[in-house]
């Protein structure tokens, strides 16, 4: 009964922070560095939601986000530059190029029992190789910057002037993603992660396809980030093999694990509280000493790994709950029962 | 027990390198059997486990569980198929629940809308109910072998592999241990397979034990035989203990 309301109370709260979501930008419209900060973030925060799924859930240290980005934009991109598709359909297309380049890398990885640091080594090197192979393939560009056309209605080609819009295309995509990824946690497939992220071995003794569902994990993981990677390519309006960017891949898995691994919110939350204090840092610091911004945020990560080495997410956890207890205990004059669910 | 053998090893022989860790080791279960698996430390006991459950590939020989020959299978087919182990070094996923970890094993035969009363049922059984929200990382050893017999059991097993599920117990947790496990034997009809190294729990409720030594297969027989058997005394005390003994 209490985990009910305990859950109910959390629903509420996410709907009034997505109204707020909903709402920011209409404040903030004039404001274009704002309006790109904001875009960022979300983008950030879908990326690492997903990463959750793999990295999280079942623990493979996975950095290959850029190289599923990166295919997602260019499927995007391309088949607006030749075909006229529209990226509406193309970044689904994206999605679902990504997802089975994934299966093709993660069968073998999977089936050889790759795990730990030489998956995420695999993962990394997986992002340079994409990066290489789309410089030298002339047919999508190659080394220049080739712009998405504007001629097409900018409903048509999602090549809007604003940010306004890719905002909140992103907030209708990450919240689909939350749903989806919470989904995951309470089902068969988010257990059987959970535990094999823990002992693959003691898992499969209990009939748990550990490969199958490592698979799983990472297709879902690769469809997102080629969706994203279409929303991409469309908000930058160019395609160029930088895409397949190896630091903002770090960045991700960065942002799950300091987020709180496993935990639905964790990596939204860290999306929200670092990229935009990482942007605030580049923003007031990076006028007189360039680079500065990165070693105050990189100061600030090693303090979380080392004071809250399980993440933010049940940091704010804790304090929601003494919160709970302490309006509880004005309420019926005693400590409420707050049971973790 | 004229029946056919639920579980028949033939000729396993399994290496590392140059250490042969099994050596030709055939050994039967039939079912409602409880049998006692034992031998000195290293010889071979659990990797003759990992070998039948599906974790090791051996060099060469037969495992045949219900007439399937599931030599070189996964190991969450061999489940499917009913039959799971528990680990020597407790292998618990330190940072879920109890009951979610039930439920992994629980999901095996279960789907998202029967899984909970399976996970109900388990817990129980195992009497694990004061302890089902706690997170395995915070639990003693005693209750870790619970908790990894009951996930286990989850899965709904035909044949259960438990690997010195006894050691670390008192005396007071090994005797409820026990009666778990007979309790389990006769009123759900799991055949077990135990390495054990406590010897009040082998005698207690093996009706047959087998005994290995340095990778092979010496003696077989009940409990009384082969407490008396002088290649098994002499595989635990040495050559002169067999005259002191006799």
């Amino acid at each position: 009964m209490n985990s009910k309301r305990l859950l109910n109370q959390r629903n509420l709260l996410m709907l009034a922070a997505l109204i707020l979501a909903a709402l920011v930008p209409l404040a903030f419209r004039s404001d274009q560095y704002a309006m790109i900060l904001m875009t960022t973030v979300l983008i950030y925060a879908v990326l690492a939601t997903a990463w959750n799924i793999i990295g999280g859930m079942a623990g493979q240290l996975d950095l290959a986000m850029g190289a599923y980005l990166g295919l997602g934009a260019f499927t995007a991109g391309t088949l607006l530059i030749r075909w006229s598709i529209t990226p509406w359909i193309g970044m689904f297309l994206g999605g679902l190029v990504s997802m089975l380049f994934a299966m093709l890398i993660g069968f073998p990885l999977f089936g050889f029992k790759i795990k730990e640091l030489w998956y995420a080594l695999t993962s990394s090197a997986l992002v340079t190789v994409m990066q290489v192979i789309f410089l030298m393939w002339n047919g999508v560009g190659g080394p220049t910057e080739v712009y998405l056309p504007t001629r097409i209605s900018p409903l048509y080609s999602l090549r809007f002037n604003t940010y306004m819009p890719y905002y909140y295309i992103l907030l209708v995509l990450l919240v689909v993603v939350i749903i989806f990824n919470n989904r995951i946690r309470y089902s068969k497939l988010g257990y059987s992660l959970l535990a094999l992220g823990e002992d693959e071995d003691a898992v499969e003794v209990l009939g748990v396809n550990s490969q199958a569902s490592k698979l799983k994990a990472l297709m879902i993981y690769a469809f997102v980030c080629g969706i994203v990677g279409g929303l991409y390519a469309c908000i930058y309006g160019y395609l160029h093999p930088s895409f397949f960017s190896t630091n903002m891949s770090t960045e991700i898995a960065i942002l799950g694990i300091v987020g709180g691994l496993g935990i639905t919110y964790g990596p939204l939350l860290a999306a929200v509280l670092l990229v935009s204090f990482r942007e605030y840092l580049r923003a007031s610091l990076g006028g007189g000493m360039e680079g500065l911004y990165l070693a105050v945020y990189a100061v600030i990560l090693i303090l979380i790994a080392l004071f809250q080495p399980r993440g933010l997410a049940p940091l704010v956890n804790s304090g929601y709950r003494k919160l709970q207890t302490f309006f509880g205990e004005l309420r019926h004059g005693k400590p409420a029962d707050v049971e973790s669910h | 027990m004229e029946n056919q053998p639920m579980l028949k090893v033939t000729n396993l022989t399994k290496k590392f390198g140059n250490l042969v860790a099994v050596n030709n080791a055939s050994m039967e279960v039939y079912p409602g059997e409880i049998v006692g698996l034992i031998g000195p430390n290293g010889a071979g006991k659990t990797t003759l486990f990992n070998a039948i459950t599906g974790l090791y590939k051996p060099e060469n020989g037969k495992v045949v569980f219900k007439g399937v020959n599931i030599t070189g299978f996964l190991p969450h087919k061999i489940c499917k198929l009913g039959m799971s182990r528990t680990f020597q070094v407790t292998r618990a996923f330190l940072h879920m629940t109890v009951e979610d970890t039930v439920r992994v094993g629980a999901y095996n035969r279960r789907n998202e809308k029967n899984v909970l009363a399976k996970v109900d049922e388990i817990i129980e059984l195992c009497e694990l109910g004061d302890i089902r929200t706690r997170v395995c990382g915070d639990l003693g050893l005693a209750q870790l072998r619970k908790v990894e017999l009951a996930r286990a059991l989850a899965t709904e097993p035909e044949m259960l592999l438990l690997d010195e599920a006894g050691a670390g117990l008192n005396a007071t947790e090994l005797s409820a241990f026990m009666t778990l496990l007979q309790s389990l034997n006769k009123d759900y009809h799991i055949t077990f397979c135990v390495v054990e190294h406590v010897m009040q729990m082998v005698m207690g409720i093996c009706q047959r034990i087998v005994v290995l030594d340095s990778g092979e297969l010496i003696a077989s027989g009940t409990p009384s035989e082969i407490s008396h058997n002088q290649r098994v005394i002499e595989a635990y005390l040495g050559k002169r203990a067999v005259n002191y003994v006799n």
